[in-house]
């Protein structure tokens, strides 16, 4: 049997299995059927195994260059390195459906074996939604639109990946990230689906899911900053961000996910905001299907247009499906989602909680209108235009430094309202950090408003977390008499909800400045050179050495030598144009000296073919940008911490005993 | 800061306080929104209807269409690009600063972001390289090219 008789055949016999257990799961939760229940449990599993096994045969495929797929023959060749071997199972289409099917299913028998214990009725109806979903996916990879294992006239050898995608070991990272981020809101999703289906009026759905959501949040931001280092390494540019449609579509789910992690709180905490809630986590998973839609169908003009197919009309069916039924729910159960009471002062943690949902909805709605108004114009007037990078910079940049402000306000002030007192305690420290930061930002020789703006508004948001954790410390040192570090660690583990949220905070400070510094302080330079001669960017001095030839297994390269002195700077760096064999297309690759202080970031522009004796160089003194990247790592390490389970509280008998060991966590 | 005043005055006009300051803000990023969307959309055309339409001299558009074979012409020293852009029926000669992207080539896809010269030559402040989406099938024992002519 063949790798594609093989995985075709689990996909075909899966889909059955999900449609049985997605009835029986509705069944279940009707008649609070045992049986029922249980027939789903195992037909969700059933259909995760079948997944995995075509998962499998593709995996199978691609690693014994099996060209009778035509997914491998167009994604794979026979010089291609394992390792992109393997990762191109997301290297186009069909295969990163199979992906997302791969986790979704993975997530549905999570829910299935956990989830229903847990909340029996509200599990065992999320259950039925995700088994729908999963259902629908199955029905997309077993069509013509998206099947990865449709077979063609084996060619001698395949394709080979697209150039772009086979050039760094980031693609291994950023789009499994980015797909299980994508994914794993289907389960806070589906929980509020069930909610409203059930007429539950509480937040069980919301607590219940509360973990699922974070780690989607997580993944999908770390995804989204590893995709943009992705960018910065290999597309040689010199960015990381260009507001591509692709790059929207991945931003947009992830502002709503924030204002909703956010408004969560405001509800378990003053029971407010139901409905709000609901409608974020609808909006968050119709986003994430609206930009798996603009990025596969094609529909949006842009660089990532490889992924181009059929498969639009039926993601687009799914997406109005899913956004009638979902909003119709809301709206007939809207009269049992009424809060009790109301915001309290202006000045309290919940009125800035909701003043910044506000902000990330706008900043999500003008990301919208600016990736759809291209379409939207085109549907209507026949006539071609793109929404400039400007508007973009010009409407987010404001709302970003306004969300700034508010995140280095809205932790520090209580629940209900602040008396001047606290205020007091809580913002003396922060706003002299604050002028500090301006300060600094102008004696570095920073440009720009915006960018002092943000320096400013990074060093008040810094403060902030410090002074939270220095408090936090000094209380468990006082009450418990714990060390230093242990009553860090304490802090992390017990309040991890808490501080690891603090965490996330200060990564996305760290982040901030490092685009406003990046974007503000990039020097850059194009020079044409002959080898031998030097270029003067910044305080560096580049060296063209020479011109030279190599070649690998799977392609041919054309490398400038440069060396790169001054400022405490020694460094060989190699630009090249790659050439691969199945492509007419050269790939330039940048040479990068990455630094805590700046990057030196080098292209090979054009160069002379004949006798290697010149060559066009781009030099970008890019400062700061490494931290972009650490940033997202605190970020993520923050959301493991604040995902993490905590210790069941002790009673106060206990925590008035200063053990060093806590209960064991569950 | 005067938090502690408001945070004593009945709850229904906090609320309104809110209400307002939500609706202010929304208005004010509607309007910086709109306004910027108009300023910044850039008409995509080809030379023909770039043409036709009289597109006036300074107007910034995007132009696409295939490089003339034989136009591409790129001086390292000045570091002046030069190539024509057609959509078979009409040429525009696009100037451009700076190498060309890796992506450019003759007979292949270019979009040039930019706007036309009183003189009818796009002075191109992009050059974008269009890339095929789908490869064609590899023909046996062939070498890469190298070079950008």
């Amino acid at each position: 049997m063949s790798w594609a008789d093989f995985g075709s055949g689990a996909l075909r016999a899966a889909l059955p299995v999900a449609i049985w257990g997605c009835g029986a799961a509705i069944y279940a939760a009707s008649k609070r059927d045992g049986r029922a229940l249980a027939s789903a449990r195992w037909s969700a599993l059933l259909a995760l195994v079948l997944v995995v096994l075509a998962v499998l045969a593709m995996e199978g495929a691609l690693v014994s260059h099996d060209f009778t797929i035509q997914y491998v023959a167009e994604n794979n060749a026979r010089a291609t390195p394992l390792f992109f071997t393997v990762i191109s199972l997301w290297a186009a289409l069909a295969g990163s459906i199979l992906l997302w099917t791969l986790v979704l299913a993975g997530a549905t028998a999570y829910v299935a074996w956990r989830g229903t214990r847990e909340l029996p009725r509200l599990g065992t109806t999320a259950l039925a939604v995700l088994l729908g979903m999963v259902s629908f996916f199955l029905l997309l990879v077993t069509t013509p639109a998206a099947d990865p294992f449709v077979r063609i006239d084996p060619p001698l050898d395949g394709n080979g990946p697209n150039p772009l995608l086979q050039n760094h070991p980031l693609m291994a990272l950023h789009p499994p990230l980015l797909y299980l981020g994508y994914v794993l809101f289907s389960v806070p999703f589906a929980y509020a689906i069930a909610s409203l289906v059930l007429g539950e009026g509480g937040d069980r759905w919301l607590v219940a899911t509360r973990r699922f959501a974070l780690v989607s949040w997580g993944l999908l931001g770390v995804g989204i900053v590893a995709g943009s280092w992705w960018s910065y390494a290999v597309l040689g540019w010199g960015g990381y961000w260009a507001w591509d449609p692709v790059e929207n579509a991945a931003i947009m789910p992830w502002l709503v996910a924030t204002a909703y992690l956010h408004s969560v709180m405001v509800e378990e905490k003053r029971r407010l905001l139901r409905s709000w809630n609901l409608s974020l986590v609808i909006a968050t998973f119709a986003l994430t299907i609206l930009g798996t839609f603009l990025t596969r169908s094609g529909v949006v003009n842009s660089v990532h247009s490889f992924t181009q197919s059929a498969i639009g009309p039926l993601l687009l069916g799914y997406l109005v499906v899913i956004l009638v039924l979902s909003v119709g729910l809301l709206l007939w159960r809207l009269p049992m989602l009424s809060d009790r009471g109301g915001v309290g002062a202006p000045l309290s943690r919940e009125a800035i909680f909701l003043f910044q949902n506000v902000v990330f909805v706008a900043a999500t709605l003008t990301v919208l209108l600016g990736t759809l108004y291209p379409i939207i114009a085109e549907a209507i007037s026949g006539q071609q235009l793109s929404i400039g990078r400007p508007y973009f910079d010009r409407v987010e940049v404001p709302l970003a430094l306004a969300l700034l402000f508010l995140m280095g306000i809205g932790p520090q002030l209580p629940w209900h309202g602040a008396p001047r007192a606290t205020l007091e305690r809580q913002f003396t420290v922060p706003i002299v950090a604050a002028a500090g930061g301006a300060l600094v930002a102008v004696l570095a020789g920073i440009n720009g408003a915006f960018a002092v703006l943000t320096y400013a508004l990074a060093a008040f948001v810094a403060a902030t977390v410090v002074q939270e954790f220095a408090r936090g410390m000094r209380a468990r040192q006082v009450l418990h008499g714990e060390g230093r570090a242990t009553a860090l660690a304490n802090l992390l583990r017990r309040s991890g909800r808490r501080y690891g949220g603090y965490i996330v905070h200060l990564g996305i400070v760290v982040i901030a400045v490092a685009v406003a510094t990046s974007q503000a302080g990039t020097v850059q330079l194009e020079k044409t050179i002959s080898t031998g001669q030097s270029a003067q960017v910044g305080p560096y001095t580049v060296t063209l050495t020479a011109l030279r030839d190599a070649t690998e297994p799977q392609r041919d390269l054309l490398v400038a030598d440069l060396s790169v002195t001054g400022n405490g700077a020694n460094e060989q760096l190699h630009p090249a144009l790659v050439f691969y064999p199945n492509s007419t297309q050269a790939v330039g690759s940048p040479g990068i000296a990455a630094g805590a202080r700046d990057d030196i970031y080098t292209i090979l522009a054009a160069y002379d073919s004949r006798a290697h004796a010149w060559a066009t160089i781009r030099v970008l003194v890019i400062p700061l940008v490494s931290w972009l990247w650490l940033g997202g790592l605190v970020v993520g390490i923050g959301a493991v911490i604040a995902a993490l389970p905590q210790p069941k509280r002790r009673t106060v008998a206990e925590r008035v005993a200063p053990l060093a060991v806590g209960t064991s966590a569950k | 800061m005067a938090g502690a005043e408001r945070s004593t005055q009945p709850r229904l006009s906090s609320r309104r306080l809110l209400l307002i300051f939500a609706l202010l803000a929304g208005v004010l990023v509607a309007f910086l929104a709109v306004q910027n969307l108009s300023s910044n959309a850039v008409y995509y055309l080809t030379p023909t209807e770039a043409r036709d339409r009289k597109i006036a001299p300074g107007t910034p558009i995007r132009l696409g269409g295939l490089v003339v074979p034989g136009t591409l012409k790129y001086d390292p020293q000045s570091r002046t690009l030069v190539f024509g852009i057609s959509d078979g029926t009409t040429n525009v000669a696009v100037l451009g600063t700076g190498a060309p992207p890796a992506l450019l080539q003759e007979n292949a896809g270019a979009v040039v972001e930019g706007q036309f010269g009183e003189d009818g030559i796009f002075r191109a402040s992009s050059v974008i390289a269009k890339h095929d989406e789908k490869y064609a099938p590899p023909s046996p024992g062939r070498t890469p090219t190298h070079g950008t002519p």
